[in-house]
């Protein structure tokens, strides 16, 4: 197959404050103080902001291609280079095929002209010629289901009969290279599964589809290969399912990172300074793969000793309730905490649980007298990653259906007289 | 700019499929530019009957305001240039005179001012469909043609109540509108260009306008420059040969003075040519900025 989208080492600089944006006012006033820095002798650079950073990738013709990334990534800057609204500071983007792009609908629907009108100019606009419209147009009315009120001025549509209204004219089109913005961010879930499927014929009949979503589980479903962008840059480019898993990762990382930053908690009499994790070695690390075990330290401060300190620690997973909860007033453990500085010690068995962050918790009380000395306290957070040798695929963006217990676990089938081994499939994915 | 190569030509289905680059690149080659726009002909007419529309759509008036902005434009003059200033029609009425400059006039400053905004008016489609820049401000310019076809009838109505004298020369005003619509594009895309970049051009744009309309022959006659400027000054503003030439045909019957009218044409041309170059010169960063 050849490719129907290259780019070529592509970069799209902006600069970091907009040149003629604004007003002529600060323009001049910038101009003027360019000026007298260039005379006093020192030449800055303007500071620029790269939303493409040396971009290369390929789409091959007749392939659904999903572009993933937190906001402000650059993939819509990227679908803009594409579809020549903006174009590249270097490096180039090439397309074979006539591009019809689907960004952000619905803006180029004029509130004062009726649905029928707006089906005719928008259309035309978007490229699309009378014979073709004239051709579609029943087409298009069945689509949005505005066939009741196409005689009415789009202002009086409600904003997801506008985005149906767009969309429904703008997947008429007949482009060789499909994209696709956050189309489907409004509307409600019948006609998004109609967009899909909508999406999911067009790449049937053979066009290259370019998919921008936050909306993961439809990019699994549509996408065969994908990429990940971050800050500008390709993290990853390959397989839907294994680029998705990189982002989510990625993402829960992050998640993990903001959670993680330790706070001192501030008890009676007592201050956790920091609670750190480590490996069975000793290091300390805050990822772990399923099924490891680790250990959790408390870095205490007592302003005087503690005769019998009664520790807590518990594990969850961001939602409300514990998942686990180690205490040892079950150990039936006791020590005494001397004035000042000590570091108390908890090893924990192998942790049965699902790949995703987590939040460690803790509190400190007095087994004699239950004396609360530290709350209940949210006190850091780790990451559980599945082991090297589960890289099963599928379902990998609906991480919510997977329960927070992670078992060993064999499936077969008896009829087939052979025994499969798989990864739990989440019910629906 | 990009090096596009025959845009519009590969519809899907159809033909050999177009392949296309896209990248930075200094060069402005009008004709590979102008043959563009032409594949986009179809846009350009849907953004001037979109025009057309929603003028008469949004307005309670609707069409009559062709017709009633230069009517009111011709009661202030005729009293202020007419009675108090004691201008003369040249052969015909104060009003006749005035009126045949008025129409065409009204087109220019609709067009440039229509035209300068259209690319802020529809950033909407700016930032995410792709067509050539200038199509939209070519569909300004022929939905304006129409009013300025409305305010002819009127015109032509009129000029031989207010005492006019019209004959066979009536039908040059259509070649002269072809000249004013090239000095009107070629004006609304230096004006779009910068809009765009400053939005200060939207408050200066009214007042420049005015401007223009006093510095031109509207109110009075040309016969008002001394001769030996003449030429000089209908070199500098296109517009006043031609809105001369107008008055001539429309309301005395005369063929225009051709070679007013090679100097307007000319500088109509030169505006137009400097306008599509510095606006395609621009073009690339208009997402950026809108």
């Amino acid at each position: 197959m050849s490719w129907a989208v290259r780019f070529e080492d592509v970069s799209k600089r902006y600069p970091a404050a907009t040149w003629g944006y604004a007003s002529l006012r600060d323009d001049l006033t910038r101009l003027a103080r360019s000026l007298a820095a260039s005379l006093r002798g020192r030449r800055a650079a303007p500071p620029e902001r790269a939303a493409l950073d040396h971009v290369s990738f390929e789409v091959e013709q007749g392939e659904p291609f999903a572009i993933i990334g937190p906001n402000g990534a650059g993939k819509t800057t990227a679908l803009k280079l594409l579809s020549r609204i903006s174009f590249p500071s270097a490096g180039r983007v090439r397309v074979r095929g006539r591009v019809g792009a689907l960004i952000e609908v619905g803006s180029g629907i004029h509130p004062e002209l009726t649905g029928r009108e707006n089906i005719w100019l928008y259309g035309r606009i978007m490229g699309m010629s009378r014979q073709e419209i004239a051709r579609r147009f029943d087409q298009i009315v069945e689509f949005s289901e505005l066939g009741s009120v196409l005689d009415m001025p789009a202002k009086r549509y409600s904003t997801g009969m506008q985005l149906r209204l767009g969309f429904s004219i703008a997947s008429h089109l007949d482009p060789d290279v499909f994209v696709v913005d956050e189309a489907l961010a409004v509307g409600d879930a019948g006609f998004q599964a109609r967009c899909v499927e909508r999406m999911m014929s067009l790449v049937a009949e053979g066009r290259t589809l370019l998919f921008v979503s936050h909306d993961l589980s439809t990019v699994e479903a549509v996408c065969r290969r994908g990429l990940f962008l971050r800050d500008g840059a390709i993290q990853a480019v390959g397989d839907t399912r294994a680029v998705l898993r990189q982002y989510l990762e990625w993402v829960d990382h992050q998640q993990w990172r903001r959670k993680a930053s330790g706070t001192e908690v501030r008890g009676r009499g007592l201050v956790v300074e920091g609670v750190t994790l480590h490996g069975m070695s000793g290091e300390e690390r805050y990822v772990f793969a399923a099924g490891e075990r680790v250990e959790v330290r408390f870095h205490v401060r007592a302003e005087s000793e503690v005769p019998s300190p009664w520790f807590s620690l518990g594990i969850s997973d961001g939602r409300p309730g514990t998942l686990v909860l180690c205490s040892m007033l079950e150990q039936d453990c006791a020590f005494r905490l001397p004035a000042g500085r000590c570091t108390v010690h908890c090893v924990l068995g192998p942790l049965p649980l699902a790949p995703r962050t987590y939040e460690l918790w803790m509190s400190v009380r007095e087994q004699v007298g239950a004396a609360d000395l530290v709350d209940w306290s949210r006190v850091g957070a780790f990451r559980i990653r599945l082991p090297a040798e589960a890289k099963g695929a599928g379902g990998v963006t609906a991480p919510w259906l997977y329960g927070p217990v992670r078992v060993e676990h064999r499936w077969s089938l008896e009829a087939a007289q052979r025994e499969a081994s798989l990864r739990p499939e989440p019910a629906g994915s | 700019m990009p090096a596009a190569g025959a845009v519009g030509a590969g519809r899907a289905g159809a033909g050999p499929v177009v392949e296309l680059t896209i990248e930075a690149s200094a060069h402005v080659r009008l004709r590979e530019r102008l043959r563009e726009l032409w594949a986009f002909r179809e846009v350009v007419w849907a953004f001037a009957e979109r025009d057309a529309r929603l003028k008469y759509k949004q307005a309670a008036l609707g069409i009559a305001w062709a017709v009633l902005q230069p009517l009111m434009f011709l009661g202030i003059f005729v009293v202020v240039f007419g009675r108090i200033a004691g201008v003369q029609g040249e052969g015909a009425s104060y009003p006749a005179f005035a009126l045949a400059a008025l129409v065409p006039w009204f087109f220019v400053q609709s067009t440039v001012s229509f035209g300068a905004q259209s690319l802020l008016r529809d950033g909407a489609l700016v930032r995410k469909v792709y067509f050539p820049r200038e199509a939209p401000i070519v569909g300004a310019v022929l939905s304006g043609g129409l009013d300025f076809v409305i305010g002819l009838a009127l015109l032509l109505a009129l000029e031989p109540v207010l005492g006019g004298r019209l004959s066979w020369t009536a039908l040059l005003a259509l070649p002269m509108w072809l000249i004013l619509a090239t000095l009107a594009s070629g004006v609304a895309m230096i004006l779009a260009a910068l809009t765009v970049y400053y939005r200060d051009f939207r408050y200066v744009l009214p007042v420049a306008l005015q401007l223009w309309m006093f510095g031109s022959p509207v109110a009075y006659p040309l016969s008002a420059v001394r001769p030996q400027w003449r030429a000089l000054y209908v070199a500098a503003n296109p517009a006043a040969g031609v809105l001369e030439s107008f008055r001539r045909v429309l309301t005395q019957g005369q063929a225009p003075d051709p070679a007013l009218c090679a100097i307007s044409a000319a500088g109509a041309c030169a505006v137009a040519w400097a306008g599509y170059w510095f606006f395609k010169r621009m073009e690339p960063g208009f997402a950026d900025a809108v």
